[in-house]
C-alpha cells in the first residue's frame, strides 16, 4: 500500500504478542453519492502480551476491539502498524493462533468430533491421531459422550465449549477469543469463565480475550486492557492482581474485586475529551456498565 | 436421533395407513362392471395389470421406460453440469454482476418451455436432443436460482472461522462453502427432478416417436383404453420412485439440518 511505511518483518522481542503503533481507518460512504468519510477505527495501539498470559480487551461497542481481533487474527491488514507473534510478522491467518467467535462458527454438517477435527484436517494429521487428539479436547471441555452429536443438538453453552475444543485441537499457542460467551446466559457464562480459566491453567495457552463486560475481564485477566472508542485508543492497562485459582463465588465477591471493577468503570466512563464531540456518540456509561455481565 | 419402534409392514394399523389406496383400488375395479359409459372409459386395475404384463414380456415397455428416463437424465444432467458452477459464481464471486443479470434471469425461467418446444423442434428436429432441451430448460432454472440462494446464505462467520484456520481456497471450497450451500443445491435439484419428468410425459406427448409419453398418447388415438391406464401407472410409479429416492438421498446427506421450529 502506498504511503505506509515500512516495517521490519521480525522483531527482538519475549513476549509471546506485540502490537505494534496498529492504526486502522476505514473509508465509510453512508450514501452512494456522498464522498467517503473516514473512521478511524483504531489509533496507535500498542500492546505487548507475555507467553501463558491472559490478557482482556474491554471496551464498549465500537471501540475497534473486534477490529484488532481480525488483524491479530490475520484476517484483516491493519493501515499502519504491524502485529507479532514470537517477533514474526503476521501476514496472515495461521494455525499458530486459535480463533473462538461469539456466534460459535461451527460447521452444522460435521458432528462435535468433526468439528474439533476440522483444524487437524487442514493440517493433514493422519485419521488415528486426529481421532486420539478430539478424545482429548472434548474431554477436556467436558462434552464426553457428545461426539457424534450435530451442533443444532446441543445448548449455547456446550456449542461454545465445542468450539473452544476446536480451537485448541491443532494446538495453537495463542488463543484469540472474541466475545466467546456473550450469546449465552448469564449462569452458563459463569461456568464457562470458570471452565475456561480451568482449561488455561491446564494448558499453558497465551490468551487474548475480546469482551464487552467489565465483570468478565476482571474475573479472567491477569491484566485488562481497557479501549475506547472515537477513535479506539487504549486508554490504559491495569493488573489485576487478584490471586489464583479464582472461584467464582470468591473471587467476585472479594472487596479488590470491586474496587478493580469500579477502577475500570471509571476509566471507561472518563474517556478522552476527543469522543465527547463525535457525532452520534452514546455516553460510555450507556453503552457499557459494570453488571454487563448480568 | 431416535430409532423408530419397528411396526410390522402387516399389522392392522399399516393396512388402515393403506385402506384408503384400497378402496380406491376397489372402486376403480367395480365401477366399470357398473356397465355404460364407464365400462367404455375405464379399464379396471386386473385389466390394466394384464397389459402392464403383456407390454413387459413383449419387451416394449422396457424399451419405453428406458428412452424416457434416458432423455430425463440427459437434460437433468446437462442443467446440473451447468446451473451448479454458475450458480456458484453468481451467487459467489460476482455478486453485483448476479444483481445485474437476475432479472434477466428471472424472466428467462418464466418462459413457458411448452411455447418454446416448437422452436426446440424447429433446432433440433424430432429428434432426442428437442426432447432433452425442452428438460434441460426445465430444470436449470430451479437449479440455478436455488444454488444462488444457497451460496448467498452461506454463514459469513463459517468462511470466517474456516479461513482463521489458515484453510486453503480449494478446501474452503469442499469443505465449508459446498456443504454449506448443499440444502440450497438439493432444494434446487429436488425441484429440477420433479419438473423434469412432469415436463417429459408432456414432451413426449407433442412431437416424439417412443417413451412414456408417446405410449399415452399413441394409446389414446388408437383408442387402446387399458394401454392408456398401464402407461399411465406406469409413470405415476416411476414419479413415486423418484420421489422416494429423493428423500431418501435428502435424509442421508442433509440430515444434520436442524429442523425444530425454535432456530
Amino acid at each position: 500500500m502506498a504511503g505506509v511505511v515500512d516495517v521490519p518483518q521480525q522483531i527482538q522481542t519475549d513476549a509471546k504478542i506485540v502490537v505494534k503503533a496498529i492504526t486502522s481507518v476505514f473509508h465509510l460512504k453512508k450514501t452512494r453519492t456522498e464522498p467517503a468519510r473516514e473512521f478511524i477505527a483504531l489509533k496507535e495501539i500498542n500492546l505487548e502480551v507475555k507467553k501463558g498470559e491472559f490478557l482482556v480487551l474491554v471496551g464498549p461497542s465500537g471501540c475497534g476491539k473486534s477490529t484488532l481481533l481480525d488483524i491479530l487474527t490475520g484476517l484483516a491488514q491493519p493501515t499502519s502498524g504491524a502485529v507479532y507473534i514470537d517477533g514474526n510478522k503476521v501476514t496472515g491467518p495461521a494455525l499458530d493462533r486459535g480463533i473462538v467467535l461469539q456466534g460459535y462458527a461451527l460447521f452444522p454438517w460435521r458432528t462435535v468430533r468433526q468439528n474439533v477435527e476440522f483444524g487437524l484436517e487442514i493440517k493433514k494429521v493422519p485419521k488415528r491421531e486426529r481421532r486420539a487428539i478430539s478424545d482429548n479436547f472434548i474431554h477436556l471441555v467436558g462434552l464426553d459422550g457428545f461426539a457424534d452429536r450435530f451442533p443444532h443438538e446441543l445448548s449455547g453453552g456446550m456449542k461454545q465449549r465445542v468450539a473452544i475444543a476446536r480451537a485448541l485441537a491443532y494446538d495453537p499457542e495463542v488463543l484469540l477469543m472474541d466475545e466467546p460467551f456473550a450469546a449465552v446466559d448469564a449462569q452458563t457464562r459463569e461456568s464457562l469463565q470458570d471452565e475456561l480459566l480451568r482449561i488455561w491453567e491446564a494448558t499453558g495457552k497465551t490468551i487474548l480475550f475480546v469482551t464487552h463486560s467489565i465483570e468478565e475481564a476482571v474475573f479472567l485477566g491477569d491484566r485488562v486492557a481497557v479501549l475506547t472508542p472515537n477513535p479506539g485508543t487504549l486508554r490504559e492497562i491495569v493488573k489485576i492482581d487478584l490471586p489464583r485459582p479464582r472461584h467464582n463465588s470468591d473471587t467476585r465477591s472479594s472487596a479488590e474485586f470491586g474496587w478493580i471493577r469500579r477502577k475500570i468503570w471509571e476509566l471507561l466512563q472518563n474517556a478522552p475529551h476527543e469522543s465527547r464531540h463525535h457525532l452520534n456518540a452514546v455516553p460510555v456509561a450507556e453503552a457499557i456498565s459494570p453488571t454487563a455481565s448480568l | 436421533m431416535p430409532t423408530r419402534a419397528f411396526v410390522s409392514p402387516w399389522s392392522l394399523s399399516r393396512w388402515l395407513d393403506r385402506s384408503s389406496l384400497l378402496l380406491f383400488f376397489a372402486a376403480w375395479e367395480l365401477a366399470p362392471r357398473a356397465g355404460g359409459l364407464l365400462e367404455t372409459f375405464i379399464a379396471p386395475p386386473s385389466v390394466v395389470l394384464m397389459t402392464l404384463w403383456e407390454l413387459l414380456l413383449s419387451g416394449e415397455l422396457c424399451d419405453h421406460v428406458t428412452i424416457s428416463l434416458g432423455r430425463a437424465i440427459a437434460g437433468f444432467t446437462g442443467a446440473a453440469l451447468i446451473a451448479l458452477p454458475l450458480g456458484f459464481l453468481l451467487g459467489g464471486n460476482f455478486r453485483t454482476f448476479e444483481r445485474i443479470v437476475t432479472p434477466v434471469l428471472r424472466f428467462l425461467g418464466q418462459v413457458n418451455p411448452f411455447s418454446l418446444f416448437p422452436l426446440f423442434i424447429i433446432l433440433f428436429g424430432i429428434s432426442e436432443l428437442s426432447k432433452e432441451a425442452m428438460i434441460f430448460w426445465v430444470c436449470i432454472w430451479p437449479i440455478l436460482f436455488n444454488t444462488i440462494t444457497g451460496v448467498k446464505g452461506i454463514d459469513p462467520l463459517l468462511v470466517k472461522s474456516a479461513r482463521s484456520m489458515g484453510t486453503g481456497v480449494v478446501p474452503l471450497f469442499f469443505k465449508v462453502i459446498l456443504p454449506a450451500a448443499s440444502p440450497g443445491i438439493f432444494t434446487g435439484l429436488k425441484m429440477g427432478a420433479g419438473t423434469a419428468f412432469f415436463m417429459l410425459i408432456a414432451a413426449e406427448m407433442i412431437g416424439a416417436s417412443c417413451g412414456l409419453g408417446w405410449l399415452v398418447w399413441n394409446a389414446q388415438i388408437n383408442f387402446q383404453i387399458p394401454k392408456l391406464f398401464a402407461a399411465t401407472v406406469v409413470i405415476s410409479v416411476l414419479g413415486m420412485i423418484l420421489n422416494m429416492l429423493l428423500v431418501t438421498l435428502e435424509r442421508r446427506l442433509l440430515g444434520w439440518l436442524d429442523s425444530s421450529p425454535n432456530h
